[in-house]
């Protein structure tokens, strides 16, 4: 028997959760799985909240009102600290892939991802809560 | 066959990774540099009348929409999940990532009607 259907897909999670080794290239395979998912979901949060463009200059108006708010000034820093990991470590994944040093360097990309992460970051949050470009 | 059409859809979730990057860059640093560019109703019916950003968001919606869905797959083909339930899931989240990308493509293409009316 090589293969045995599992029973309960939730202690199936559970258990594969507890077996995983968190080192710091898993920690960073769980990341990008858990950024994934959360930028699906963004993505239909944001064709849905868009379709205030169609609406109309009062509805848009509104909701971007809403949009400027502190709260949702952090959330949106936030979004971009997840868009950022799942693209910067999506980068060191395709470097990994398809280079012929890739597998060597992937913890040496890590590093990377993490410093230029970190850097982007906080340079967001100075346009996000300064905005030194308006005009 | 099988084998062979997951390679196909592991090499095309690096392509479409590498393209969503270059999209996100750029939706970035035209929409997102100043709060005004993104949250001014005058300057996205500006954007959005542009053929190339109605062509460039189309691919974003798609490429987005594609990327997504392919990944949640990965995700759950890996928790030997009851077939049933894969299949579920699956087609309710296509279904609605189609109804979305309808959504998206008709915001995109119906934007520039302000431009003329008041």
């Amino acid at each position: 028997m090589a293969y045995e259907q599992a029973r309960s897909p939730i202690r199936t999670w559970w258990q594969t959760l507890r077996r995983y080794r968190w080192h710091a290239g898993s920690v960073a395979w769980v990341l990008h799985r858990v950024t994934g998912l959360a930028l699906l979901g963004y993505l239909f949060v944001h064709i849905w909240a868009l379709r205030s463009l169609v609406k109309g200059h009062q509805a848009f108006q509104a909701e971007m009102e809403l949009f400027t708010t502190p709260v949702f000034k952090v959330a949106e820093w936030l979004l971009f600290a997840v868009v950022l990991f799942h693209a910067l470590n999506g980068i060191r994944i395709v470097v990994v892939d398809f280079s012929q040093q890739g597998a060597w360097r992937q913890r040496a990309l890590l590093r990377w991802v993490y410093v230029v992460g970190v850097l982007a970051v906080l340079g967001m949050g100075v346009l996000i809560f300064f905005d030194p470009f308006a005009v | 066959m099988k084998t062979r059409w997951s390679a196909y859809a592991w090499y095309w979730q690096r392509i479409s990774g590498i393209l969503l990057v270059v999209f996100t860059i750029g939706h970035y640093l035209t929409v997102h540099w100043t709060e005004a560019a993104g949250h001014s109703f005058a300057a996205s019916v500006e954007r959005l009348s542009n053929p190339l950003f109605q062509f460039w968001y189309l691919g974003f919606v798609l490429l987005g929409f594609y990327h997504g869905v392919q990944g949640l797959y990965n995700i759950l083909r890996d928790y030997k999940l009851p077939r049933a339930l894969l299949g579920g899931i699956m087609v309710g989240v296509i279904a609605a990532a189609l109804y979305f990308t309808y959504l998206g493509f008709d915001t995109v293409l119906s934007v520039h009607q302000w431009k003329h009316t008041p």
